[in-house]
C-alpha cells in the first residue's frame, strides 16, 4: 500500500552520526560509494561490508528499517544478480542449458554485484535515516554554494526551496491520493483489473482530482509563504548555523582510513 | 431483519507506519433496515476504519461483515457489487470530482455498475431532483460551481448508484449553516424516497440528536455504547470522560437540575427543551 | 498610536468573466491595539477578502488600509506590513513549509534576516506560547489538525507581529482542535498583548471577544460588544449565521413569553437566565 513507503524518512535517535554535520555526512557518503565501487576483490568487498555494518550499528537506527528499504529494491537486486550469473565468462561450468551456462565465476560475480548494490542502498539509507530532510536540503544548498560565483545564486536557493517543499508535501499527497482512490472505489471504480490501457484510463479519476488539489495547495502555500515574509531568499538567515565540530573531524578521518584500507586490500590481495 | 451485521470485526494496520493508527478490535453490532444510525468518536477512535469495512474498501483482519445475511467477502471478485449496495460518501467529497460536466461526474458511479442509455439518464434525472441539482447545471463543469453546489453534485454521484445502505462521513464539514441544512435535508429525502438505511459520522451532537434513531459510540477501536439517542446522551458523564460531548441544551438542563430545579435532564433538542420548560411553567401555575 | 489597523473607505473589486464584483464595499474600520475582534459572516460574505486586505495580501481598489501608520499600498514597506500583521489560514496543511516543526516555525524569522541565536530564542518562545514545545522535533504530518494549526500560529508569532489575523482557523478541525485554538488565542492576547482578529462563522467563538463585527454581502451590518450582538438572533439567522444552541433556546423561550435575556452564550449563564425566568413566574 501507498502508506508503506518510508524511503527517505528521518528516524529520530541520538547517535554520533545523527549529530554530525549534514554536509560532512554527504561528502563521506560519496567517499563510501567510491570505495564500495573500488572494492574489486572479495576481501576488499568484505572490508567494505564490515565498514558499512559498523556505520549501521553506530547509527542506532533499527536494522529492520534498513531491510525494509532493501525489500523495495529486491527485484532490481535479483535481476542484476541473475544477469551477472550468466555473464561470468569463466571456465568452471556448473550448470548448462540451451545457450546459457552458469560458471563458478558467474556465481561469484552475481554475489559480488548484489552485495555492492546492497551496500550502496544501506549507506544511502544511513544518510536519509539520520539526517532530517531539511538538513539534507541545507547541506545541498551549502555544498552547491560555490556555484553562486557563477551567477547561479538564485538557482541554488530555488532548488533547495523546491526540495524542502517536495519533502514536506510527499506524505500529504500520498495520503490525499489514497483518500481519492478510496472515494472513487466507493463509486465502483475498478482499479485492479483489465489490460494496460484500461488501467491507465482508470487512473484518470484519481489523477485529475489530485492535480487540482495540488494546484490549490500550491496557491495557498504561496500565499502563506508571502505572509511569512518570504522574498525569494533575499537577505535570509538560518536558525541552524552549520559549524564543523571535532566529531566531524573524527568521522572524516575514520572514513578516509577505511578508504585507504580498501585501496590497500585491492593492491595487496 | 437486520440489513447489515458486523461480527467480531478486527482490523490492525500492518507494521509501524508513521500514520495515525486507527485500528478496530473485536467490534460487533447490527443495523435494521431503514434505521438512521449516528457514529460518534474522536479522531483516531477507529470510526473511519470501521465504515470503510462496510463497503469492502478494507478487508477485515478478523471477523465478518454481513449484508442481508451474506458475507460481503464471500466472493472477493464481486466486491465491487457490494459498493453499489453500500454507498460511502467521504469527507469533503467535492475533492473527488473529475469529469468535464456535472452530468458525466454523476454518471461515473452508475456507469461503473453497468447502467447505460435511457436507464442511466432516468437514474440521473431522478437523483438530481432529490439532491437539488438543477437541469441547467448538468452541462456545466463541476469546477465552476460554488462550494455548496460541488458538495451536492459529489453526493449525487454516490446516491446515483442507489445504495440500500448509505454512509456519510461528516457530510456537513466546512459548510455554512445553510449548506449544512441543505445536506441534512438531502439525506432525509433520499432515505424517504428509497427506504434506505443511513449511517452518519458527525462531530455535532446537536445534529445527531435531531436526526438519528440510534447512536454508536466508538472509543479506542471498540464500541463504547450503542443505543437510542436517549440511552446514549443520558450517559453524559461517560461521554465526557472519553472526550466526547452531549448536546448543549442537555448541558443546560443538567445545570438546571444541579441548581435544584425539578427538570427532566434527558432533553436533547431545543424543541424538547421548550416543551419541558413549558410543562414546568404550566405546572407551576397549576400549583 | 491607539489603532494598529485603520481602514478608510475601502472597496475591493475583482473581475470574473468580464463582470466586476465588489467583495468588500466601502468599509471603514479601526482595530484597537491589543484588542480581540471577531468578524462573523457566512461563506461569501466578503470576510476572507477583508482579512487579506489587513496585511496587504489584497490591495484595496479604492480607499486605504493603514497598518501602524503605513499604507499597505506602499511597495517598499511590503515586508514590514506583513511582519506587523501575521496571517493564519483555514487549512493548516497548506501553511507549513518544513518537515520538522521547529524548522517550520523558524521560516518567518529567517526570512526577516534575524540573527541565528535570536531566531532560536523566538522559535522556542513561540512554541511554548502555543503549548507545542514538546513537539519541536516532530514532523507536522504526524500531528492532529489542532496541533498543526497551533504550529502555524507559532510560525507567525515567531515574527513577533503586533496583530494576528486568522481566517477561519477552526473550520477544518474537530471540536477538540477548535477548543485548543480558541484557548491559545485568548492566552496570546492576555499574555503577549497581541491584537487578535478572528474570522469565523461559529458564533460561539465570539464569546470571548471584545468586539464582534458581522459582515454580509461585503458590508458591515453590525459592530458591537458580543452581548449586544447576540441579542439580535433573528438578524444573525437571516444572514445565514450559525447560532449556538443556547442562544437558540433562549430566543425560542422569549418568543414563547419567558422573561429571559438572549445576550448570553455560556451554558452556565443560560441556565441562570432560565432559572431566573422560572422563579419570577413562580412569584
Amino acid at each position: 500500500m501507498l502508506r508503506d513507503i518510508t524511503f527517505g524518512q528521518y528516524y529520530q535517535a541520538k547517535s554520533p552520526i545523527h549529530s554530525a554535520d549534514p554536509r560532512i555526512k554527504m561528502i563521506l557518503m560519496i567517499i563510501f560509494i567510491v570505495f564500495i565501487f573500488l572494492s574489486s576483490n572479495m576481501f576488499a568487498l568484505l572490508f567494505s561490508f564490515v565498514s558499512v555494518a559498523l556505520v549501521i550499528a553506530v547509527s542506532k537506527v533499527p536494522i529492520k528499517l534498513y531491510l525494509k528499504n532493501m525489500k523495495a529494491i529486491l527485484p532490481i537486486l535479483i535481476f542484476t544478480a541473475i544477469i551477472n550469473l550468466f555473464y561470468g565468462d569463466g571456465s568452471t561450468v556448473l550448470v548448462e542449458f540451451w545457450k546459457l551456462s552458469i560458471t563458478t565465476e558467474g556465481v561469484f560475480k552475481a554475489i559480488f554485484m548484489a552485495t555492492r548494490i546492497m551496500l550502496l542502498i544501506f549507506i544511502s539509507s544511513v544518510l536519509t535515516y539520520t539526517t532530517t530532510p531539511n538538513d539534507l536540503t541545507d547541506a545541498i544548498e551549502s555544498l552547491l554554494s560555490p556555484l553562486r560565483f557563477l551567477g547561479l545564486k538564485n538557482a541554488v536557493h530555488t532548488l533547495a526551496m523546491m526540495m524542502t517543499i517536495a519533502l514536506r508535501f510527499i506524505p500529504t499527497l500520498i495520503e490525499e491520493a489514497e483518500k481519492i482512490m478510496n472515494a472513487q472505489k466507493a463509486r465502483g471504480a475498478d482499479l485492479e483489473s483489465g489490460g494496460i490501457i484500461e488501467r491507465v484510463k482508470a487512473l484518470i479519476p484519481i489523477l485529475i482530482p489530485l492535480l487540482i488539489s495540488s494546484v490549490r495547495r500550491a496557491y495557498e502555500l504561496a500565499e502563506a509563504m508571502e505572509c511569512r515574509c518570504y522574498n525569494g531568499g533575499e537577505g535570509k538567515t538560518r536558525m541552524k548555523q552549520m559549524k564543523l565540530k571535532m566529531l566531524d573531524l573524527y568521522l572524516s578521518v575514520i572514513t578516509v582510513l577505511m578508504l585507504l584500507g580498501v585501496i590497500l586490500i585491492n593492491i595487496i590481495l | 431483519m437486520s440489513i447489515l451485521e458486523v461480527r467480531g470485526l478486527t482490523h490492525s494496520y500492518s507494521g509501524n507506519t508513521p500514520f495515525v493508527n486507527d485500528a478496530v478490535s473485536n467490534v460487533s453490532f447490527s443495523i435494521e433496515k431503514g434505521e438512521i444510525i449516528g457514529i460518534i468518536g474522536h479522531t483516531g477512535s477507529g470510526k473511519s476504519t470501521l465504515v470503510q469495512h462496510l463497503n469492502g474498501l478494507l478487508k477485515p483482519t478478523e471477523g465478518t461483515v454481513l449484508l442481508e445475511n451474506e458475507d460481503i467477502w464471500k466472493s472477493p471478485k464481486e466486491i465491487r457489487k457490494i459498493r453499489s449496495k453500500v454507498g460511502l460518501v467521504f469527507q469533503y467529497p467535492e475533492y473527488q470530482l473529475f469529469e468535464e460536466t456535472v452530468y458525466a461526474d454523476i454518471a461515473f458511479g452508475p456507469k461503473n455498475m453497468g447502467l447505460e442509455g435511457e436507464e442511466l439518464e432516468n437514474r440521473i434525472e431522478e437523483i438530481c431532483k432529490i439532491v437539488g441539482v438543477k437541469p441547467e447545471y448538468l452541462e456545466k463543469s463541476p469546477f465552476d460551481l460554488s462550494g455548496g453546489e460541488k458538495r451536492r453534485v459529489a453526493i449525487a454521484g454516490v446516491l446515483a448508484m442507489r445504495p440500500e445502505v448509505i454512509v456519510f462521513d461528516e457530510p456537513t464539514a466546512g459548510l455554512d449553516p445553510r449548506g449544512r441544512e441543505d445536506v441534512m435535508q438531502i439525506i432525509k429525502d433520499y432515505r424517504k424516497a428509497y427506504d434506505a438505511t443511513v449511517i452518519i459520522i458527525s462531530h455535532s451532537m446537536e445534529d445527531m440528536a435531531q436526526t438519528v434513531d440510534k447512536i454508536l459510540v466508538m472509543n479506542k477501536g471498540k464500541i463504547e455504547m450503542f443505543g437510542s439517542v436517549n440511552e446514549v446522551f443520558s450517559k453524559g458523564e461517560k461521554l465526557l470522560e472519553i472526550g466526547l460531548n452531549v448536546p448543549v441544551v442537555t448541558k443546560v438542563f443538567s445545570k438546571l437540575k444541579s441548581m435544584g430545579i425539578p427538570v427532566n435532564p434527558d432533553v436533547f433538542t431545543v424543541e424538547a427543551a421548550i416543551k419541558e420548560l413549558e410543562r414546568l411553567r404550566e405546572g407551576d401555575k397549576n400549583a | 498610536m491607539d489603532n494598529i489597523i485603520e481602514l478608510k473607505n475601502v472597496t475591493y473589486e475583482y473581475t470574473e468573466e468580464d463582470k466586476v464584483y465588489a467583495a468588500v464595499k466601502n468599509i471603514s474600520l479601526d482595530i484597537k491595539r491589543g484588542s480581540f475582534t471577531v468578524i462573523l459572516g457566512h461563506n461569501g460574505s466578503g470576510k476572507s477578502t477583508l482579512a487579506k486586505l489587513l496585511n496587504g495580501l489584497n490591495k484595496p481598489t479604492f480607499g486605504d488600509v493603514m497598518v501602524d501608520g503605513i499604507n499597505t499600498k506602499s511597495e517598499e514597506d511590503e515586508l514590514k506590513v506583513k511582519s506587523l500583521v501575521g496571517m493564519v489560514f483555514q487549512n493548516p496543511d497548506n501553511q507549513l513549509i518544513a518537515s520538522i516543526v521547529e524548522e517550520d516555525v523558524a521560516f518567518g524569522p529567517e526570512n526577516l534576516g534575524l540573527e541565528p541565536s535570536l531566531i532560536r530564542q523566538r522559535v522556542d518562545e513561540a512554541l511554548k506560547a502555543v503549548d507545542m514545545y514538546d513537539f519541536k522535533r516532530s514532523t507536522p504530518h504526524r500531528l492532529s489538525g489542532g496541533q498543526k494549526q497551533r504550529i502555524a500560529i507559532a510560525g507567525i508569532i515567531a515574527m513577533e507581529p503586533a496583530c494576528l489575523v486568522l481566517d477561519e482557523p477552526t473550520a477544518m478541525l474537530d471540536p477538540k482542535g477548535r477548543a485548543e485554538i480558541i484557548e491559545t488565542l485568548i492566552r496570546l492576547k492576555e499574555q503577549k498583548g497581541i491584537t487578535i482578529v478572528l474570522i469565523t462563522h461559529y458564533m460561539e467563538e465570539a464569546e470571548n471577544a471584545d468586539r464582534v463585527i458581522v459582515m454580509n454581502d461585503g458590508e458591515i451590518i453590525a459592530d458591537d460588544k458580543p452581548k449586544e450582538i447576540f441579542k439580535c438572533v433573528k438578524k444573525l439567522k437571516e444572514v445565514g449565521l450559525d447560532v449556538p444552541q443556547t442562544t437558540e433556546l433562549l430566543y425560542e423561550l422569549k418568543e414563547k413569553g419567558f422573561k429571559v435575556n438572549t445576550n448570553v452564550i455560556s451554558v452556565e449563564l443560560t441556565a441562570k437566565e432560565i432559572a431566573k425566568a422560572l422563579n419570577l413566574e413562580e412569584k
